[in-house]
């Protein structure tokens, strides 16, 4: 019993606020609202499983929001200067990559730690964001083609879910069956054995830092698109509530360890608390006080995977 | 066990119908980020009016970022509220959500936001007008000759118009020079970016300025403390800004500091005057353009200096 209360624990108590919202907020089981949840979590997922991939290696990126709102305003520029589409959309992608693979060769050529060289990063691409657009969004009514991406549907769900399904079952496919997969959990779980075993650590740990600037590309198109704009910071939010969504993620599950369905159900559960709140008609404060609490709750639970990933501990 | 569980699910039914009553309008409004002060005091006025109607009222705050705002405006939406004040919001990129609110007849009233063809109308002040007024008070007061320091927020719509039509006023009046310009960063330390950037430039140009434009009072209130912190005395360089608040018009009255002027907009009465809106058209019946005809309801900014300042200390 208690096995089962330690994995899927969280799970139920995100069930339970579920019921919660369902018997007492006005709307909340409206299947359009109940869809919107899943659209408004789909940035925070795709990010989280970004990050997921990053600490399954054993390193943290703090970068990736960042890079997100950098890749985001490059492709907005691109799109808003009458660019291709393609052109545009590959441009976002390859600066998640960039910042990604830089991240990476920080961390394992330079000795960098990935908590400082993530933060120096942050900062770099914030800096870039802002050169690049002098502050000023770009806003407009964008080329249909490209905005389908983001507001877009195929019978009748919505894109931006479509996307975050495809996501995860595809981070789900390389951790869990195939050999690169479990080179990474093995880099992050025990780095000096898995060495020792012929596994390229440092090789994993680029591409669990490259898949998480990768997704925070992916991500940073879709908002793009969705939004019909682009800023520099417009991703800046989901900094702490990704982390928070694989913090989350990491009591269940798999406890104590960064996993692709744990941190679904955290977003999802993040999703439903905001939204939940919102038509309960809290103040804006409280959704901030209750993210907050359940950072604590979820570190409290999970703490020696993130010590280990931050300070080598 | 089954008692406590049925007393907390009895109490949270209980705390849910006091908090909402069923009869009561239900008004969302949300503030674009709650941190800056502008937007904090068009929310909080507009929560005040609406409560003292006895409205229900949810206020959230998108904290800067447009993925979030237009969640909550999607959330509200949903909700199905009687009606949605947005403080300082981006039309454009909201878009969508505003389109939905509009075909589900929740009737949306921006704040000095822009325009939308799904919202009643937006309430503000004209930035390009209390740009105007501030510049001009400056050159006024320097007798359109000397050099100023300029102190810029190009990140903020309304603090980038006060800058280029300042640009403008200076472009016709050349004997005002401007000797050193700063454009803060939108950092959450902003306030120490300001300290650095200009007291750097008045080093820079010591004893040669005669005036300093500030792009918000909250700039301006730095830079007068830098200024007094220098020994200097009001008079010695006329200190210009915009905003208005109550520590703006304190410091005008206080003899020690340097801030000579600022054009304060009403952002209590914008929010206030939202809320009116919504009780005329969505409660009371009427139409749109009987409260106004344009998609525009403009509201004046005034200019405050030592004159009149007595009257806004109240």
């Amino acid at each position: 019993m208690r096995g089962f209360i330690g994995t899927y624990g969280t799970a139920l108590a995100g069930l339970a606020v579920f019921l919660f919202f369902v018997a007492f907020a006005p709307n909340f089981a409206n299947p359009a609202n109940l869809l919107n949840i899943l659209k408004q979590v789909s940035y925070l997922a795709i990010l989280g499983i970004g990050f997921t991939f990053a600490l399954t290696t054993g390193e943290l990126d703090l970068s990736f929001a960042n890079i997100a709102s950098l890749a985001a305003v490059a492709t907005g520029g691109l799109i808003h200067g009458g660019h291709p589409v393609a052109l545009a959309v590959l441009a976002g992608l390859a600066i998640g990559v960039a910042g990604g693979v830089l991240n990476g060769l920080l961390v394992t050529r330079v000795k960098v730690p990935s908590l400082i060289a993530t933060l120096a990063t942050a900062s770099i691409a914030n800096g870039l964001a802002f050169w690049l657009t002098a502050g000023v969004a770009f806003v407009g009514r964008w080329d249909k083609s490209f905005v389908a991406l983001g507001r877009g549907s195929l019978f009748g769900v919505p894109a931006l879910v479509l996307w975050m399904a495809a996501v995860t079952l595809a981070a789900l496919f390389v951790l869990k069956s195939t050999r690169t997969g479990i080179h990474m959990v093995c880099t992050g779980e025990a780095e000096e054995p898995a060495r020792l075993a012929g596994i390229r650590v440092r090789g994993m740990k680029v591409l669990g830092l490259t898949l998480s600037g990768g997704l925070a590309g992916l991500a940073a198109v879709l908002l793009a698109a969705n939004l019909s704009s682009a800023a520099p910071g417009m991703a800046g939010d989901y900094l702490l509530t990704a982390i928070a969504a694989v913090l989350l993620g990491m009591t269940m599950f798999e406890p104590g360890r960064p996993n692709v369905p744990g941190t679904l159900v955290g977003g999802i559960v993040i999703g439903v608390l905001s939204n939940g709140l919102i038509l309960m008609g809290a103040d804006y404060y409280v959704q901030d006080i209750v993210l907050g609490l359940i950072i604590i709750g979820s570190v409290a639970l999970s703490a020696s995977t993130l010590k280990k990933a931050a300070f080598g501990v | 066990m089954k008692k406590l569980v049925s007393g907390l699910v009895t109490a949270a039914a209980v705390a849910m119908t006091a908090v909402s009553p069923a009869a009561a309008f239900d008004l969302g409004i949300v503030a674009f980020q709650m941190s800056s002060e502008t937007h904090a005091r068009v929310a909080n006025a507009a929560e005040a009016a609406a409560k003292a109607r006895g409205w229900t009222v949810t206020v959230l705050n998108s904290g800067g970022t447009m993925p979030s705002h237009v969640e909550q405006l999607e959330t509200l939406v949903q909700k199905g509220v009687d009606g949605i004040i947005v403080a300082m919001g981006k039309p454009v990129e909201a878009d969508a959500q505003f389109a939905e609110a509009k075909a589900k007849k929740i009737p949306v009233i921006t704040v000095m936001s822009g325009t939308s063809p799904h919202t009643l109308f937006d309430i503000q002040v004209n930035e390009y007008k209390v740009g105007a007024d501030a510049a001009l008070y400056l050159l006024g007061q320097l007798n359109y000759q000397g050099a100023v320091l300029t102190q810029r927020f190009e990140g903020n719509v309304g603090t980038r118009i006060r800058g280029k039509v300042l640009d403008a006023v200076l472009s016709e009046n050349t004997a005002v020079t401007v000797a050193g310009s700063h454009s803060m960063a939108r950092t959450q330390s902003w306030r120490d970016d300001v300290r650095n950037g200009m007291q750097a430039l008045l080093l820079q140009n010591q004893g040669k300025v005669k005036g300093i434009w500030a792009s918000f009072d909250g700039q301006a209130f730095i830079i007068d403390d830098l200024l007094q912190a220098q020994g200097m005395k009001k008079g010695d360089i006329t200190l210009v800004s915009i905003d208005g608040g109550p520590e703006a018009y304190r410091r005008i009255a206080d003899p020690a500091s340097l801030l000579n002027a600022t054009v304060a907009i009403p952002f209590e009465d914008l929010g206030k005057a939202a809320v009116d809106a919504l009780q005329a058209i969505a409660v009371d019946g009427k139409t749109k353009d009987s409260v106004t005809a344009g998609p525009y309801l403009f509201k004046d900014a005034v200019l405050v200096d030592a004159n009149n300042v007595k009257g806004f200390l109240k």
